[in-house]
């Protein structure tokens, strides 16, 4: 019984801290502009395809390959934030048409590295090889890699929300925007650091995701979806709360495909948005919404 | 005549298009209490956020010691010395009354002084000393008020706009906020106050102006204004 335990914490919390990278990125996005990045997922998968072809085609060091992808991850956000968000800031339903703006970026992303790379999957070669055996469970070394980058990710993150100048902004921002500018924040460079910070942790994601499973244009979408869910169940724009409920919704995950098997794992999820919108639909940590008429 | 401090010449302002401010001046002299009075609805707030640059002009010029800047972005206008302290506080409400009052002090030349001014906003609102670990979001309505007035102070500057300062507090919660109003202008500085209290400002002022719907339609001094019943009448409604 232990032995299964251990199976299912490590499993969950591996997933749960790789889910909980891509909504950090989303979530910060949403809390600072109100935008639903929805190329979110072809970015993560994008900083994947980078990190294979430095590595792989390219026959060069994983050093240089992670963080050439987190780069263009970080570059790709930026050039969205230029692109689609900087342009209808100042339109009136900038909601609704950066959300179908972003779908078309992601769309155009996906084709041009089905182009690029095909639709054959590809391994990620960006893997720690080896494991440890706790009581008699082989954990990966890659399961445990992916965890301690996730974790040490979401601190770096914390920090600089917390500790810095330029944090302080991005929180004063999320709070109340025009505040913020009163106070002298450019509110335009919050954004664009925000949208590269959101890239820069998918093309880790991205890495991560493809190192368990395969590299294909399409695979971004499981992992958006996921961080949706994730961003769903904590309450929009929250980050604290969505990296606690990652790791819940990854534990979750992994003991409902442990109790009622594999297939129900995605099932179980959805099953908890739909509870946590009956019950409280701001989310578990999200602020209850006075409207005021 | 020296140059005012502030020069609002001939602005129209508003939303989707349609004006609020109907080609409105005012002018603020170094050193005075300006008071801008008129019902609710009638373009006190919206002149405010068209001088801080929250909104754009349709027409006009804004100028701060001579130097133009209405096409400045909010930001650079704070730092050009305009501090607006918003109506309903508008703080961070997840910041503590510390982070708040720290964000005040956000640009460079103000977070120099950071310190100085800290001490400076606690020795004039000193239950904000008391508060200072607490979140926003749980203070009382007269305490948020404060901490946007110590929050507007900490960025130092050269011209206090204060929206309502009044709204929805409790009569002795106002005759403090109009205390500390009063010790700022001892201490020399240049205030531009929005208000729809007449009888509250009306001795205090050396300028009212009365804005009805987006049109100034009086000016003068306080104690004028209170010997005009004919106008109190008609604009204030008594």
């Amino acid at each position: 019984m232990s032995d299964v335990l251990i199976q299912i914490v490590a499993s969950g919390l591996t997933v749960g801290a790789m889910y909980a990278v891509s909504t950090i990125g989303l979530s910060l996005v949403y809390g600072s502009l109100g935008m639903l990045n929805m190329a979110h997922g072809a970015v993560l998968t994008f900083g994947g395809y980078i990190a294979y072809y430095i590595i792989t085609t390219l026959g060069l060091s994983p050093l240089v390959g992670a963080p050439a992808a987190v780069l263009v991850g970080a570059a790709l956000g930026l050039a969205i934030y230029v692109v689609a968000a900087l342009p209808l800031l100042r339109t009136r339903a900038f909601e609704t048409s950066v959300f179908i703006a972003t779908i078309g970026i992601g769309a155009v992303l996906e084709n041009l590295m089905l182009k690029l790379f095909g639709a054959y999957p590809l391994p990620q070669p960006l893997a720690a090889p080896g494991g440890i055996i706790v009581g008699r469970v082989h954990i990966p070394a890659q399961n445990i890699l992916i965890l301690v980058v996730s974790l040490a990710l979401m601190a770096l993150v914390a920090v600089l929300l917390q500790r810095t100048r330029i944090g302080r902004a991005v929180r004063a921002t999320a709070q109340n925007r025009e505040a913020a500018q009163l106070m002298g924040v450019r509110v335009g460079h919050v954004y664009a650091l925000v949208l590269a910070m959101s890239g820069a942790l998918a093309a880790v994601s991205g890495i991560m995701v493809s190192s368990l499973t395969t590299l294909s244009p399409t695979m971004g979408a499981d992992p958006m979806l996921k961080a949706f869910i994730v961003c769903v169940v904590a309450g929009l724009g929250n980050i604290y709360g969505a990296v606690v409920s990652a790791l819940l919704l990854g534990l979750l995950e992994a003991i409902a495909q442990y109790v009622v098997g594999v297939r129900f794992g995605f099932a179980t999820l959805l099953i908890l948005v739909i509870v946590v919108l009956i019950w409280r639909p701001y989310g578990l940590f999200g602020r209850r919404q006075v409207v005021r008429l | 005549m020296a140059e005012p401090l502030l020069l609002v010449d001939s602005i129209s302002a508003g939303y989707l298009g349609r004006n609020v401010l109907h080609e409105i001046s005012l002018q603020v002299e170094e050193g005075s209490l300006v008071a801008i009075i008129g019902p609710n609805g009638h373009g006190k707030t919206t002149l405010l956020r068209a001088v801080s640059g929250l909104l754009g002009l349709h027409g006009g010029r804004i100028a701060l010691a001579g130097a133009d800047i209405h096409r400045r972005r909010p930001d650079e206008i704070v730092a050009a010395g305009i501090i607006h302290v918003p109506q309903g506080d508008m703080l961070f409400p997840d910041m503590t009354v510390l982070e708040n009052l720290q964000m005040g002090a956000y640009l460079p030349a103000a977070a120099a002084r950071m310190n100085q001014r800290l001490d400076e906003v606690f020795a004039l609102l000193p239950k904000l000393a008391e508060r200072r670990s607490q979140v926003a979001s749980t203070l009382s309505g007269g305490e948020r008020r404060m901490v946007g007035i110590g929050r507007g102070l900490m960025a130092g500057g050269r011209l206090l706009m204060l929206d309502e300062p009044s709204l929805g507090l409790a009569p002795i919660l106002i005759d403090q906020i109009y205390e500390v109003i009063l010790r700022l202008r001892a201490a020399g500085r240049t205030i531009v106050l929005v208000e729809e209290n007449v009888a509250r400002v009306a001795d205090k002022a050396d300028r009212i102006h009365l804005l009805d719907n987006g049109r100034f339609v009086w000016e003068g001094a306080g104690s004028e204004l209170m010997s005009r019943p004919e106008i109190l009448a008609t604009y204030l409604g008594g």
